[in-house]
């Protein structure tokens, strides 16, 4: 089907999400900012629940505020995303099959990521995720050629950095936000961190080091 | 690398005692409890006593956490050396082959524990915990339930089988164990919550009605309790949406039951409240909350100045000149991002958004739920 395009913000958030809660399933949202149409491009996520991901109530909220969110800052919700707390298990669980057919629903091409907690390692070669793609009602494994992430060695490079500095405590998902409201489940700090961190001058910095 | 003292300016003393916190607690803040009990150990140990084996056994359980298996090694070594032959340090040798995956060899210690003391039902939960890691829920949950038979208090086990449940979708089982611990614990308002949460899960008019009294009861323990507060205010309107003749009246009284969600938002989100010209994006909307603001409006707790919000506003910004305050209720150019729950054609939704201001201030929160009394179930 299309192509899909993962953006350096998305992963960061979406692989620091998986490593503040090692010992829990956790889940959220893939936004994405560009038009309808053509290749899906994942601009950013919002993680959402580490606790009781196959219980409604906070699912719903947490899906109502933001699909309202998205519409005041034109984003759509194109996918979902869930890193399993079994390690060696990382296939879909039935909550995350329905949650994906609901956002489906609303948008095409939506994509299915599941975060493959085996892989997860600072010096991986390939990003440790799995995408399926609805095709006939059902949720089929999507043609690697077809998923991009643009920069993945600065990509990584800004994720472990985040990690190392404990910086990833920073991150407030949904589950987060309701025991303490004044966090901000947005995450625009980390936001402006990562944005920092991938300015073109820190990149530079990074890949002299690698090159070393 | 700077030692943890030195970083947070602390003594062994503190150390100590911050460890025994969290080991009360059950903290399980593994990083921190590796970076804190290591450094005692290394450093301090002498000073430290008879404490040093609990701290042994607090550190290595960390260890493991955290994939330091010589950390682990050292703290187990010194238990076995100190206490041969004791159950406790062969569980904790148990836990360690689990953390290297060696499942077998570790049931096979278990095993050996239990012919030794068949009572023994630390070595019982770890065997359970070995088929949970295995990814075998269904044997899990059958050997729980049979441990559960013999040890019917154990509500650590209770709350274990029913996330099990919960994660297999066996929401009426999950219910049952929920149901086991608020009977023993009628003042947790966790359980309650929780309970409630499997209820709205399973749906259906009754099921909504239970849920929205165990949220009430929830609030009514803990009324700071958000899942609560959340979840009060979407099974009341699942419930309004569900009955027969939505009304006008039924809009009005949700939106009524709504108002104590925003005032919770209001009191916590002092940070909100800037002056228009520095947080605001072109629309006038406040970049954090969502919520469109309108300046030199009255404010929620006008004439209400010791209520805590206004103090906590206050305080922060030094006095209110130029701070505006959140407009209760929804205003021309914007809606409450909390409130929109309007789906397709949905009258009650779209009542909700576009009430009126409530010219009374809202209801405190106790009286919102008294209200609710009548409905609420004894547990």
């Amino acid at each position: 089907m299309g192509e899909v395009e993962l953006s350096c913000l998305a992963y960061v958030k979406m692989y620091l999400h998986g490593c503040l809660f090692p010992r829990c399933s956790v889940n959220g949202l893939l936004l994405s900012s560009s038009p309808a149409g053509g290749a899906v491009c994942v601009t950013d996520c919002v993680p959402l629940l580490h606790s009781h991901l196959p219980l409604a109530p906070i699912t719903q909220l947490g899906l109502t505020q933001v699909d309202v969110w998205c519409a005041q800052t034109q984003q759509r919700i194109v996918g979902y995303y869930q890193a399993n707390a079994c390690v060696s298990d990382n296939s879909p669980t039935p909550c995350a099959l329905k949650i994906a057919d609901k956002i489906a629903e609303q948008c095409n091409n939506a994509v299915l990521l599941m975060i493959d907690g085996g892989k997860m390692s600072p010096d991986y070669r390939v990003p440790p995720i799995v995408m399926y793609e609805r095709k006939d009602t059902r949720w089929t494994l999507k043609d690697k050629h077809t998923i991009m992430l643009r920069q993945w060695e600065e990509t990584r490079e800004i994720a472990n950095q985040l990690l190392d500095s404990g910086d990833h405590s920073l991150l407030v998902d949904f589950d987060s936000h309701l025991d303490d409201i004044t966090r901000d489940w947005t995450n625009q700090k980390l936001n402006a961190k990562i944005a920092e961190l991938a300015s073109p001058a820190n990149v530079c910095t990074w890949m002299s080091r690698v090159e070393k | 690398m700077a030692s943890v003292s030195e970083m947070y300016d602390v003594t062994w003393e503190e150390m100590r005692d911050k460890l025994r916190k969290w080991r009360e607690d059950n903290h399980r803040n593994s990083e921190q409890i590796v970076d804190v009990g290591e450094e005692l150990i290394n450093e301090h140990a002498s000073k430290l006593g008879d404490d040093i084996w609990i701290i042994y056994e607090q550190v290595m359980i960390a260890a493991l956490d955290c994939s330091r298996d010589d950390l682990a090694w050292t703290c187990l070594q010194e238990l076995k050396r100190q206490f041969p032959g004791s159950q406790r340090v062969k569980r904790l040798a148990g836990m360690r082959l689990e953390a290297l995956e060696k499942y077998e060899d570790a049931s096979k210690q278990y095993d050996s524990i239990l012919q030794d003391d068949p009572t023994n039902t630390a070595a019982r939960k770890r065997k359970i915990s070995i088929l949970k890691a295995q990814g075998k829920s269904a044997e899990a949950i059958r050997e729980l339930n049979e441990y559960l038979e013999q040890f019917v208090g154990d509500q650590e086990a209770w709350h274990e089988l029913s996330e099990l449940y919960i994660n297999e979708h066996d929401y009426g089982k999950a219910a049952f164990c929920l149901e086991e611990l608020m009977m023993t614990n009628p003042h947790n308002h966790l359980y309650c919550e929780q309970y409630a949460e499997v209820k709205y899960t399973q749906g259906g008019l009754e099921n909504l009605e239970l849920s929205r009294k165990y949220f009430a009861q929830a609030l009514k323990l803990n009324n700071r309790n958000m899942r609560a507060l959340f979840g009060l205010y979407m099974a009341c309107y699942c419930l309004c949406v569900a009955t027969i003749e939505p009304s006008f009246q039924k809009g009005q009284v949700n939106a009524w039951k709504s108002l104590p969600l925003q005032g919770l938002y209001f009191v916590s989100k002092p940070h909100c409240c800037q002056p228009q010209s520095e947080r605001h994006g072109e629309k006038g909307q406040c970049e954090v909350c969502y919520l469109g603001h309108q300046s030199n409006q009255p404010s929620l707790s006008a004439g209400r100045s010791r209520d805590k919000g206004e103090q906590m506003l206050r305080e922060g910004r030094g006095g209110d000149a130029g701070v505006h305050h959140h407009v209760l209720g929804p205003t021309p150019n914007s809606y409450t991002p909390l409130f929109y729950m309007a789906q397709q054609g949905s009258s009650v939704g779209s009542m909700l958004c576009n009430l009126p201001l409530q010219t009374r201030p809202p209801p405190p929160l106790p009286l919102l739920l008294d209200d609710l009394k009548q409905d609420c179930s004894p547990i």
